[in-house]
């Protein structure tokens, strides 16, 4: 297995308190793991370790082999609250170009490259809008457009469409899955509904809360492409449903 | 939803100690450095400059034979009766121009040319209509403090929760209730923030016209023993002046958090 | 619309006008404290076709803009510096905050011990008074920063000083101009004190002498004067903040 992303024996403590326990994981390239668990496990802080956010206490996270220091340009991060991830003073493609400044493009390429971003996340008329401007779905549209500006290897998001409405959220699940199978990269989806972690994944892996722990894996055995009817009403999909449902439900104790 | 891990390089106290003491390091060292510089430089008989040890035999001086007590009571009283007088006269103007958005249009102009207006103009103004005293002094401060009463409690009363509005016209409350019951309350917090500033800047209005004109307080204080050329003298008063400045805001702002938590913004 | 209420508070202003002018007509306003408005504007256009009152106007305009520009350009660099450290604020900031109730017009006397009774003296304490605000103001601008935009400028790999030009600056613009706006209602105060206190040149001593000569006309003039400067400089910020800060 060609494996992207190692987690050995991760743990994090501040002070005195156990925030994750001994995580260990491996993902292997192209692959797109959902994280679920109850809140408080600790899904998001995962997040931010292997964002080269904050650091472990003990144990070692691998990327192709070496260990995250610091955040990596190949490694791109989708968070939850896009009002705060973009810069409110700059344009949609303003905002893209902060990432192309960040990577060094040379100058005349960016309006190519803009262009091509904004019109693969479907904005490619919202160009001159401010994210003020723009609907919550625009705007979380924007800052996954930033991410690929990126080109990154692996994409990281953190509960990116919980704040969005139902149809919105399954539109731009269908992008993501999508974009996902066409550049191959290799995505980490942290989550708090189950269903979605199902519907995206290849692989489901369930936190414990208090120390955050990882307490099962599900291999999701799923026909690609994916589809919001008959995915969902698959019997493959039902039955994980009602195993992962219940597992959480018992798992957590309550 | 997403917990705080901490950053790489977290900054820390090398001890947990009871009092953080770091705030402390840079006036000790000014005052360090400034005795050395006046050591070296200064003549013991400077007109203008003291070194501190001076300065701390002055102020203690002053805090021990009641100047420094009759002058601030002299500054404070000019400025609170002041605050009192623009205060509300800027409260009463403020709600009304929240409430009625005509009228709010109407003396717009009036407003806007009024309020950029420098309070220290109408020092020589005040001089000539009521001489030296007391009442120029108020005078000058309520002028000042009108503005911003005026200003954040029009916007205190312009921003009642629209739903409560709705709630008291299904009620069918009279113009009068609706001001005493929704309205009023609702901006008093508010309010209170308009006359935590608005003393604030009655209190430096003060000391500002006891310093050019008016023979009374602690400007006045400070300006005699400048001119008496009596420097160390003079830098007590100044440093008398920051501490009252501090403590005073310090009290109000206390005030504040007690009556309405600390939930408030620290409008600047 | 618009253009009926702004007739409307124009209407509104010219009735005050004309108030202030029927008290001094009957006799209700003693005219050396009230002067007709008419007597102002006799004052106002002697003092302009002599020459007299467009020379100490510019002495005083140009005072508070030297000043302010000096005090916003030293504010600003200082507090980015102060703003974007955490540790610099820890140790700074506390000290910084004592400081901010002190009038600053209680430094004159000190300024004139060290001075005189100089130009300088009056644009150091107008500069002095102006730098406050636009310190504080910056420094609260930079700190204030979302923490998010910090977060996306690592992972987006960005420069210390990219980050600090593109994410903090701009986020910090609102706070800078509201500091340099405040700055320049200071240099206006502090003109007036540091003009009547080092009898320099200008419409804030011109006032004094005016006092000091029941001339109330032409201490009317040159207050209506100053409200003038304090009401364009008002209008000019406003410019200027709605042209950089857009998107708010």
């Amino acid at each position: 297995m060609d494996r992207v992303i190692q987690f050995s024996n991760v743990s994090l403590a501040i002070g005195g308190r156990h925030i994750l326990d001994d995580i260990n994981i491996d993902i292997a390239r192209g692959e797109f793991v959902a994280i679920v668990g109850p809140s408080g496990c600790g899904k998001t802080t995962l997040l931010r370790l292997l964002a080269g956010l904050a650091a472990p206490s003990s144990g070692e996270i691998l990327l192709d082999g070496t260990p995250v220091r610091a955040p990596r340009q190949d490694v791109a991060v989708v968070f939850q609250d896009y009002g705060k991830a973009l810069l409110p003073w700059r344009t949609a493609s303003g905002n893209i170009a902060l990432a192309l400044e960040a990577m060094n493009v040379p100058r005349d390429q960016w309006p190519a490259r803009i262009a091509e971003l904004l019109a693969t996340m479907g904005l490619e008329r919202d160009g001159d809008k401010r994210p003020g401007e723009m609907s919550g779905g625009m705007q979380q549209r924007l800052q996954i457009a930033r991410c690929l500006a990126q080109q990154p290897g692996v994409l990281l998001m953190d509960e990116p469409f919980g704040a969005l409405d139902a149809i919105t959220r399954q539109l731009l699940q269908d992008e993501v899955l999508a974009l996902a199978e066409r550049t191959g990269m290799t995505v980490f989806f942290v989550t708090h509904d189950l269903e979605e972690a199902i519907y995206l994944g290849n692989r489901v892996v369930a936190l414990n809360a208090s120390p955050g722990r990882v307490a099962r894996t599900f291999p999701i055995d799923l026909p690609h492409p994916r589809d919001q009817l008959s995915t969902r009403e698959h019997p493959t999909f039902l039955e994980l449903r009602h195993d992962l449902f219940s597992f959480i439900k018992g798992g957590t104790g309550k | 939803m997403n917990q705080a891990a901490p950053l790489r390089q977290p900054i820390r106290a090398a001890r947990p100690l009871p009092v953080d003491l770091r705030p402390f390091l840079l006036p000790l060292a000014v005052v360090g450095l400034a005795e050395v510089m006046a050591l070296l430089f200064v003549p013991a008989d400077s007109f203008s400059l003291a070194a501190p040890h001076q300065i701390a035999v002055e102020f203690a001086r002053m805090l021990v034979d009641g100047t420094f007590l009759v002058r601030t009571l002299e500054t404070l009283g000019a400025a609170m009766a002041g605050l009192a007088l623009g205060g509300l006269l800027g409260l009463a103007a403020g709600v009304m121009l929240g409430l009625s958005e005509a009228a709010d249009k109407v003396t717009s102009m009036t407003v806007e040319v009024l309020r950029p207006m420098p309070p220290t103009a109408l020092i020589p103004l005040s001089l000539l209509v009521f001489g030296f005293g007391l009442t120029m002094e108020i005078a000058i401060v309520a002028f000042t403090t009108i503005w911003p009463v005026l200003v954040l409690g029009r916007a205190a009363v312009r921003e009642t929760e629209p739903r409560l509005m709705e709630v008291a016209k299904v009620l069918r409350m009279s113009f009068f209730r609706r001001l005493t019951r929704i309205v009023i309350p609702g901006a008093i917090p508010r309010i209170f923030v308009a006359f935590r500033l608005a003393a604030a800047i009655a209190l430096i209005v003060s000391v500002t016209v006891e310093i050019v004109a008016n023979p009374r307080g602690l400007g006045y204080g400070m300006m005699l023993s400048s001119q008496a050329l009596r420097p160390a003298t003079a830098f007590a008063f100044l440093v008398w002046i920051a501490i009252v400045g501090w403590g005073f805001n310090r009290v109000l702002i206390l005030v504040e958090r007690h009556l309405f938590g600390g939930l408030q913004g620290d409008a600047r | 619309m618009r253009a009926i209420w702004f007739f409307a508070s124009l209407a509104f202003t010219a009735c005050l006008i004309g108030l202030w002018q029927l008290a001094s007509a009957t006799g209700l306003a003693s005219p050396i404290f009230l002067p007709a408005p008419t007597r102002v504007l006799d004052a106002l256009v002697a003092g302009f076709s002599s020459g007299a009152m467009p020379a100490k106007l510019g002495a005083t305009t140009a005072r508070v803009f030297v000043g302010w520009a000096l005090a916003s350009l030293l504010g600003v660099a200082l507090g980015a510096l102060i703003g974007v450290s955490q540790r610099a604020r820890i140790y700074i900031a506390p000290s910084l905050e004592f400081l901010r109730p002190l009038p600053v017009s209680a430094l004159v006397p000190i300024f004139i011990g060290l001075l005189g009774y100089s130009e300088q003296m009056v644009l150091a304490v107008i500069a002095f008074g102006a730098f406050w605000p636009c310190l504080l103001s910056t420094i609260h601008g930079f700190s204030a920063v979302e923490p998010r935009l910090y977060e996306v400028s690592k992972v987006l790999g960005l420069s210390r000083w990219s980050m600090i030009r593109k994410i903090a600056l701009p986020s910090a613009l609102p706070d800078i101009i509201a500091g340099m706006r405040v700055g320049l209602t200071v240099s206006l105060i502090l003109v007036v004190v540091g003009e009547i206190l080092g009898s320099r040149e200008g419409i804030g001593y011109d006032i004094l002498l005016a006092q000091r000569a029941f001339k109330s006309p032409d201490l009317f003039a040159g207050i209506i004067l100053l409200g003038l400067v304090g009401y364009a400089s008002a209008i000019a910020i406003d410019w200027l903040e709605s042209r950089l800060v857009r998107w708010r």
